[in-house]
């Protein structure tokens, strides 16, 4: 029995989500990547979208793959990039959990066998993202209603880098103190660290080594 | 009666660590939950911007001060995946060695945290007990007793001090014979049994949908582990299953989470003792001895814009990160570090799971999920 889920399984499963995405036309930009690090270099799902088919394709996955598991929803702040100065990156698993059956009024755990594993039930990675033009209120649909658990990602989201979820019910601050500022929110890059372009640092962190500006001037 | 909300934390003794939890009740029941975190938070994911991929890996540690070593490797397989390098086996092995003993001294700060929660003190006593002889395997990985920084970008530290392997099969096997222990005292003791049993019903297709992932999801009956299904390292070399528990029809209650655990501490232990049989030999521990300055090379292999991430089997469930490349203005430093914390997207489901069950199950159920504060705030 194989212990693990082979290279050849992820890639085919990858390859039949990217050819049937294709269903969506130009909104949905899809291509199997590769993993680049250690032993395995796993394929998984990417796909690019605009950011109002979002929902419908988050959707589609859920309903006709099977992908059951939102991992992770992250915001990235681009200010030097006024086409897409906001960013959404989703990452989605396709775990194949289900609930365990009854078999003679008994519970019988499930063991996967996992080198049968083929189609809807491979377990299988995406990431999926969207952009933004610049604008000073960056919004995308939410999906909190689709995947639970992406409920406190999009409040994590919100509430650190300022992206909006349309549609997100009971949006709040988790992280950051509930009264801070309205319009605060510290991953955005316009909020520099103390030592941000500052390398000397770790030389001299008490910065006695540093000299006025005219040193060495005669005065 | 009339409903009344009551605050729970941030200084509470159910709460492990700080953090509020609004109980709305009805008399004795829980009507209704509301979470409150981010009391810790330390903004690990802004720092890190200003880091180099050498330097985060101390804060990975940080992140949660029980399951340091699942952490920093969390953050190393991103990094490698965003950097392009392989990892020589035999690093490969040691961290699967590091990465597993952790999880045994995670499992037993949880379970020593966990008994005195349902009034099992000496319970406490002993998983510490044990855990000290872990903390002492992990000290001589890493140098330190809690923060071991032990993993590197392409590879480990240092190779395995002199004798480990006969003092870690010694300690092992003891810890293998006081498992046993912890089955007698505790699925023997009708407190705990009361307090456990038939409480926190969980099912794993809704944890699932509610991104609840780990030994939470064994417990309720379905093996899904990210060590086999989305592979990384060693562990198809190994032979082992995932711990997985058989629940009732209405799902996992907090015992099957407690004995899901314990087995998955068995597991581990079986493991580290075949990898260190399996483990090949030779120092080479590091990514092409005489190329030690790979992060110098960082800005060129991680332009700007480019990705990497690693999905991680965390003590605590599946964990993340997700990493962006500076490029050459950036130097050596990523862009933007994500981090996806299980636990952070466990507490609002472990919160909303214990409705209906009354104020003394609270802590029961709670403290079942494994909650720590350290990386949820991050």
């Amino acid at each position: 029995m194989a212990k693990e889920v082979s290279a050849k399984q992820v890639l085919s499963a990858a390859e039949e989500i990217v050819v049937d995405v294709a269903d969506f036309g130009d909104a949905v930009n899809a291509e199997v990547r590769y993993h680049t690090g250690g032993r395995r270099k796993n394929a998984y799902v990417y796909i690019e979208v605009v950011a109002s088919e979002w929902r419908a394709l988050a959707l589609w996955l859920k309903k006709t793959k099977q992908v059951d598991y939102c991992s992770m929803i992250t915001g990235i702040h681009w200010p030097e990039n006024a086409d897409a100065s906001w960013q959404v990156v989703a990452h989605l698993l396709r775990t194949g959990v289900t609930n365990p059956a009854v078999v003679n009024k008994r519970v019988h755990e499930i063991k996967v066998d996992i080198g049968g594993l083929s189609g809807n039930s491979t377990p299988l990675e995406f990431e999926i993202s969207m952009t933004i033009p610049d604008t000073r209120e960056p919004s995308v649909p939410s999906v909190a209603d689709i995947w639970v658990g992406a409920d406190w990602n999009e409040k994590e989201t919100w509430d650190l880098v300022g992206i909006d979820f349309d549609g997100h019910v009971g949006m709040r601050r988790v992280l950051l103190p509930h009264d801070s500022p309205t319009g605060y929110h510290p991953l955005q890059k316009q909020h520099k660290l103390r030592y941000h372009d500052f390398n000397e640092m770790y030389d001299d962190p008490q910065g006695f080594g540093r000299k006025p500006e005219d040193s060495g001037r005669v005065k | 009666m009339a409903e009344m909300w009551i605050s729970m934390g941030p200084q509470h003794p159910m709460t492990h660590g700080l953090w509020t939890l609004k109980v709305k009740v009805d008399g004795e029941t829980v009507v209704d939950t509301e979470p409150d975190l981010g009391y810790i938070h330390r903004g690990v994911e802004k720092i890190c911007e200003a880091r180099d991929f050498t330097q985060i890996t101390t804060y990975c540690d940080r992140l949660c001060y029980a399951s340091a070593n699942t952490w920093s490797h969390a953050y190393i397989y991103a990094a490698e995946d965003l950097l392009e390098v392989e990892v020589p086996e035999r690093a490969e092995y040691i961290r699967m060695v590091a990465v597993e003993l952790q999880r045994i001294a995670s499992h037993l700060m949880w379970l020593g945290a966990y008994c005195p929660d349902v009034g099992n003190l000496t319970g406490m006593v002993w998983c510490l007990r044990e855990r000290e002889m872990m903390m002492d395997l992990l000290q001589e990985l890493g140098g330190s007793r809690m923060h071991y920084n032990f993993p590197r970008v392409g590879g480990v530290k240092r190779d395995l001090p002199i004798g480990f392997a006969l003092r870690c099969r010694a300690k092992l096997k003891l810890f293998l014979d006081r498992i046993q222990e912890y089955e007698a005292l505790l699925d023997e003791s009708t407190i705990f049994l009361i307090r456990t049993q038939g409480v926190g019903y969980a099912k794993a297709e809704e944890m699932i949908n509610h991104g609840v992932s780990g030994p939470n999801v064994r417990a309720a009956g379905h093996n899904y582990d990210v060590r086999w299904a989305h592979p990384y390292s060693i562990y198809d070399e190994l032979d082992w299953e995932p711990s997985v528990e058989r629940p009732s029809i209405k799902g996992s209650d907090c015992y099957d989470r407690y004995r899901v655990r314990v087995e998955e501490m068995r597991q581990s232990a079986l493991m580290v003792l075949e990898g260190l049989d399996k483990m090949p030999g030779g120092a080479d521990t590091h990514y092409q001895s005489g190329d030690p300055a790979i992060i110098a090379k960082a800005p060129a292999r991680a332009a700007e814009g480019q990705t990497g991430y690693h999905h991680f089997e965390d003590s605590r469930g599946e964990s993340m990160f997700y990493l962006v490349g500076g490029g050459d203005e950036r130097g050596k430093h990523p862009y933007r570090v994500s981090i996806r914390s299980p636990m952070f997207i466990t507490i609002p489901y472990a919160s909303k799971c214990m409705i209906g069950y009354k104020i003394a199950d609270i802590p029961a159920i709670m403290g079942s999920f494994d909650p720590c504060i350290g990386e949820t705030d991050r």
